[in-house]
């Protein structure tokens, strides 16, 4: 039996969308302390919206979302990430207006991510702390988005695609920081990507999502053997990695 | 004739401070929160009407009443923020534009119960009246007051958004609301702040106003089109923007009445006409 305490996230038959159009319908999801989770599914399955749903910025409709054991469902997004929830947009959504360090400190609270820990986590991002948000390449605007929800020290992570569109020496150098995100920092992830097989190695557990619903579990390791899954739901055939 | 400009230049740029501080305000909350509050000179005249108020009734010497101008106007502001503007956030322009217009018309038949249709007359200290002369330029205390007032507000609030984390939180939320919130910035409240201190620094450019431009309840609708002016021009957000085009616009005002007369405050329309079509989001915005 889970101990109720260990829950930090849990999601019960939460159906959700935009204005009128239903988008994750009776979709359960729990997300335990110290977890990580990889969230797969093809593009257009609703994996952004069940992100935008658990920060409170799409229309639910049924169900309920607790953190900690606490019903959030009804609870303003702000509030919730001052609960704990860090969230990284998939548009990355760096503040134009602000540097660097101002996108980093903005909304800072304190714990162990500060300016010092964040910058050592990405160097890259200390040499250009004076540069303004929107003059950022995507890789650096990438780092900044992750950077900046670390620094609101945040219980659980959430990543949308982060390693969506880099080249590829900065999605290895990203993919192992968030490996250490994960093991060395014990912050509990929740990671979108469409590269399965990086998912997969990066996290313990996995769900596919289909039509904004789960249509698979399974231990990340597992479904990362299992071509047979992986082929039927994202439709690629997985090289020996 | 070089004197005359030098002059003109100084009266245009005192006025024009005076647009400014009556403007800004609206620039960054319509820059942030896409509302439309045509009802924002009518919190300029709320300023200029406590001033008449606390001097003629109270006897307050001119000075002691600019913070309380602030102050009230700033009050009043976050109240009907809160209990009204915050509603039609999410309404179309059409009901934002139609709801505030209706304020100001409120406004306006407000004053004129309370106050009466006159203008306000009030005198002002010693220390403020006459001028003096440098280099055959006619420099007018109050006017040279007014610029120093504005230049001090223009620095403290340049500094505060650019140098706070206030201020920064307010950039970001200009910028991307979800985002900001998505990050624990509570919008609204940061919101409500900034409107209200809009509202009080209009209502400080109102008490100011009394001595330039005098106060009649018409005041509301007639520097509303100034300050839509500014806004555009300058563009949203954008403090220095609003500085330049406030400047722009109160040095062609006074340079057009004093050398075209016939055309009147035409000259500061065909400026933002112009202006606009060479830069639709105006001179210093972005969107
Ligand atoms: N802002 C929105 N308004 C309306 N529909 C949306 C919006 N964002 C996404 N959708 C729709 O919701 C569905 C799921 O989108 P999304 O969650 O972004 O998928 P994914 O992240 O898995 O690619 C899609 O059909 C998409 O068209
Ligand atoms: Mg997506």
């Amino acid at each position: 039996m889970a101990n109720m305490a260990d829950v930090l996230l849990d999601l019960r038959n939460v159906r959700a969308g935009y204005g009128d159009s239903v988008v994750l319908d009776d979709l359960s999801l729990e997300v335990k302390e110290g977890e990580s989770l990889a969230v797969l599914g093809r593009n257009g399955m609703g994996k952004s919206t069940l992100f935008l749903t658990i920060m409170g910025f799409t229309r639910l409709t049924g169900g309920s979302v607790s953190w900690r054991g606490e019903d959030i469902t009804r609870l303003a997004s702000h509030r919730r990430a001052r609960l704990g929830l860090g969230w990284v947009a998939q548009e990355r959504e760096i503040f134009p207006s602000l540097s660097v360090e101002e996108n980093l400190i903005v909304m800072a609270r304190p714990g162990p991510w500060n300016l010092k820990s964040a910058f050592e986590l990405f160097p890259r991002l200390a040499e250009r702390r004076r540069a303004m948000g929107n003059q950022l390449s995507g890789g650096e605007q990438q780092m900044l988005a992750i950077a900046r929800s670390l620094m609101i020290n945040p219980s659980l992570l959430l990543l949308d695609e982060p390693l969506e569109g880099l080249a590829p020496i900065i999605v290895e150098e990203l993919a192992a920081s968030i490996g250490r995100m994960a093991t060395e920092h014990g912050t509990t992830i929740v990671l979108i990507e469409q590269h399965a097989d990086v998912a997969l190695s990066l996290t313990r557990k996995a769900v596919v999502l289909e039509r904004g619903a789960i249509v698979h579990r399974a231990a990340s390791e597992d479904l990362l053997a299992d071509s047979k899954t992986l082929d039927r739901y994202l439709g690629l055939k997985l090289e020996v990695i | 004739m070089l004197g005359s400009m030098a002059g003109i230049l100084f009266d245009g740029f005192a006025y024009g401070m005076l647009l400014f501080l009556l403007s800004v305000g609206l620039s960054v909350t319509l820059g942030m929160m896409n509302f439309i509050n045509l009802s924002h000179a009518s919190f300029g005249m709320l300023g200029g009407y406590v001033t008449v108020t606390l001097m003629q009734q109270l006897g307050w010497p001119f000075l002691a009443t600019l913070p309380a101008a602030f102050v009230i106007s700033a009050l009043v502001g976050m109240v009907m923020e809160r209990f009204m503007f915050r509603r039609m956030y999410r309404a179309t322009d059409l009901d934002q534009t139609l709801l505030t217009i209706g304020v100001v018309f409120m406004s306006i038949a407000g004053a004129a119960y309370i106050w009466g249709t006159v203008q306000q007359p009030v005198v002002m200290p010693d220390y403020l009246s006459g001028s003096f002369l440098v280099g055959g330029v006619n420099i007018a205390r109050y006017r040279l007051f007014l610029i120093v007032v504005a230049l001090v507000i223009t620095l403290l609030m340049i500094g505060g958004l650019e140098w706070t984390r206030f201020g920064a939180q307010i950039r970001a939320a200009v910028d991307n609301q979800r985002m900001a919130r998505g990050l624990g910035l509570d919008v609204d409240r940061t919101f409500s702040l900034t409107f209200s201190l809009g509202s009080g620094l209009a209502g400080l450019g109102g008490a100011l106003a009394i001595a330039m431009v005098g106060l009649d309840p018409g005041f509301a609708f007639a520097y509303l089109i100034y300050v839509l002016i500014v806004v555009s021009v300058g563009g949203l957000a954008s403090i220095w923007g609003s500085f330049v085009a406030a400047s722009l616009l109160g040095i062609c005002d006074m340079a057009g009445k004093y050398y075209v007369p016939q055309l009147g405050s035409f000259l500061i329309y065909l400026m933002m006409v112009g202006i606009l079509m060479w830069r639709p989001v105006g001179l210093f915005g972005k969107r």
